[in-house]
Order: C-alpha cells, then structure tokens, then sequence
C-alpha cells in the first residue's frame, strides 16, 4: 500500500467533515480521488496541515480531518504539543507515514530511522492514537473515530511511492479558498 | 460585538486589548515575551474568546489561517523575533489564500533595550515585514491606538494582514524600563 491507496481509503470513509489537505503530491490525490468544497488543498506552508485543520475545529463544531504527512509532521513537531494541551473533540489528525518525503523525491524521513511520530503523540497528551499497517484495516478505523470524541491521531504506515499521471490541481487558491470558506460556514 | 468596558484604563495592555476586542477579533494565539505579559493574562482571562498558546509562530499562524477560514477574526500575539519564524507562512499562506491576520508584536531591540542580541531583529523586522508584503504600523504610545482602529478596519476589508509594532515607549517610559526577564 502507498500513499495513494491508504488516501483512498480514508477518503471513502469520510462523510461531510472538513478535511484539510497537505501540500503537494497529497493534495492532488485527494483532488483526484475525490474532490470537493469541504477539502482545504494547502498549496504552500510545508508542516502546517496539522496547525489549520487545528484552527478549523477551535473555530467551530464540525468534524475536522487533517490529513498530513511523517515528514510535514516532523517539521511542526511541536503542533502535537498544542493539540494536546488543546485537546478539541472535533479533531482528528491523520499522518500517511511512507518514511519519505513524497513531494520531493521520496528521500528518507525521520521516521524510516527512529522518530515513532505515534509516541510523541501520545506523549504530547493525545489519548486516542491509533496506528495501523493493512490497507483493510483503514476505512473501518476511520469509520469508528470519526464517531468518538477526539482528538484522534491516525498513523497509517504505508510504503513510498505514487501512481503516474495523478495531475495539478487546475483549480486556484482562491477558489478552494472561497468554497471551503462556504462550506465550512455555520448552519 | 465585545461586552468589555468602554476605554477607561490608563494601561496600555488593557488599552489595546480593548481596541483589539472592539473590533470582533475573536480568536488568539500567542508566544510570551516579557512585554506581552499582561496582554496574555487579559486574553488567558477573557472567556468570550478562543484561545491558545503555541509552541511556535509560524504553527500559531497556520491555526489563524484556519480560523479564519471557520468564519472568525484572529490575531497573534507574539515578540517581533518571531516574526523570523513566520516569513513563509506569511507568503505561501497568509497572503496567498488573503488571510487578514491581526499581529500585536511587541518590538524588542527598540529604544530601552538592553539585551545587544535583541538588536539586529528589532532593526531588521519592518523590513522583514514589508519584503513579506505585510503593512506595518508601529503604536510608539498609547495615544497612537488609533491606528490600531485604522489599521484593523483597513485589514478586514481588504482581507490583507497587518502587523502593529509595540516599542518599550508603549509600555512604559524607555528610560526607566529595567527587564525582569528576557
Ligand atoms: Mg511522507
């Protein structure tokens, strides 16, 4: 399993909560596999998915999902800190952990060495932290947090690597802007 | 939109927090500097907002960006050292998706400082801050607050981000200002 298929799978288990995209590769998968207004594509501002989606479940009361990356977390490391001191029922953080930088080449991350981006999780006051290693296993687990209180981080191992062909993203930051704004508004 | 009290207080902290509030901004981040004590304590004190501490500037801003795009109005609270930590944020994101976040940025390595190291920073960060396309206004003493009035109402229509500059002469006078800590 890559990136690609675990996306797929997670993104077959969401319903109508916000989702907040990483930058680059990514988010032109989700894009692919499923768009629409909910997705927050981050074109820029590498390790900030988690902080975004973060500040999109303070702000209101709708699910948020950020989807992120082992080596976009490794770069924010201290955004599992703040959402363990925050601590927002309506959260779950989800890190696709191919032990690589995908977006730029797929060079070795922190976590094909040492880094358990699980534990600092955990460590960090997070009590629902759930890895999983088998593509069948993702949509059920998905399914099942997005149903209790959070904060919930999702580790899901996979291996390095994309399909071809996947494409930009042809709409601008404006338009993902505006229509997540809309959706994303109350009532 | 805020229940606070008209401005009646002499202190600069409250003064600007009040200005700050009166115009709906709703939702806060911060990283301490000793000059932004008080201000934290108002906002830690302050139940009709959201808020929370980070753990570093540039995380602060991706949490303002999503706030701002769940419909509220945020603001940072921060030492202008940190506006270092935040210059690709600001570009890639800020300004990019035309975020308006509000920065109250105390500004260490102004006249009264008396740690050399906060120097270069404090000399180089309106520059900083304009080669990142952020206006910014500096509020030299609590008289100038109106230029926070101006300056937010400027940042919410044209949805562009503003930083307003705190020097020691806001706090209190220059010349009598002893840190207690850094
Ligand atoms: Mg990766």
């Amino acid at each position: 399993m890559r990136r690609y298929e675990a996306t797929r799978e997670i993104m077959n288990a969401i319903g109508d909560e916000l989702v907040v995209c990483n930058i680059g590769h990514p988010s032109q998968e989700i894009f692919k596999l499923r768009d629409r207004p909910e997705n927050f594509y981050m074109f820029g501002s590498m390790g900030l998915s988690s902080s975004i989606g973060l500040g999109v479940a303070m702000a209101q009361d709708r699910m948020v999902v950020a989807l992120d990356g082992d080596g976009s977390v490794a770069m924010n490391m201290g955004t599992l800190a703040t959402i363990g001191l925050v601590r927002p029922k309506n959260y779950m953080l989800v890190i696709i952990d191919n032990q690589s930088y995908g977006s730029t080449g797929f060079q070795r991350s922190f976590t094909a060495d040492n880094l358990r981006l699980e534990e600092v999780a955990r460590g960090s006051g997070v009590e629902s932290v759930v890895a999983v290693h088998r593509e069948t296993e993702i949509a059920p687990t998905v399914t099942r947090l997005l149903k209790e209180d959070g904060p919930h981080v999702l580790v899901v191992k996979c291996e390095p690597g994309m399909p071809d062909g996947i494409g930009v993203i042809p709409i601008d930051g404006m338009e993902v802007r505006n229509r997540f704004m809309a959706a994303a508004k109350p009532g | 939109m805020s229940t606070l009290p008209a401005v009646t207080s002499n202190n600069p902290a409250e003064q600007l927090y009040e200005r700050v509030r009166s115009h709906g901004i709703d939702f806060f981040v911060s990283v301490p500097c000793s000059l932004l004590g008080e201000v934290i304590e108002i906002l830690e004190g302050d139940t009709e907002v959201t808020y929370t501490p980070v753990t570093r500037e540039e995380e602060g801003i991706g949490v303002l960006a999503g706030a701002y795009l769940a419909g509220r109005r945020p603001a940072i609270v921060m030492q202008n050292s940190g506006y270092g930590n935040i210059v690709n944020a600001v570009c890639s994101l800020v300004n990019y998706y035309s975020i308006p976040i509000v920065m109250l940025v105390s500004h260490r390595g102004s006249a009264g400082e008396r740690i050399e190291a906060q120097v270069p920073m404090g000399d180089a960060v309106q520059g900083v801050m304009e080669a990142s396309g952020v206006k910014c206004v500096p509020i030299a003493h609590p008289s100038d607050l109106d230029g926070v009035d101006e300056g937010i109402e400027w940042a919410l229509a044209e949805e562009k981000s503003i930083a307003f500059l705190f020097p020691f002469s806001f706090w209190q006078d220059a010349e009598t200002y002893v840190p207690e800590h850094r």
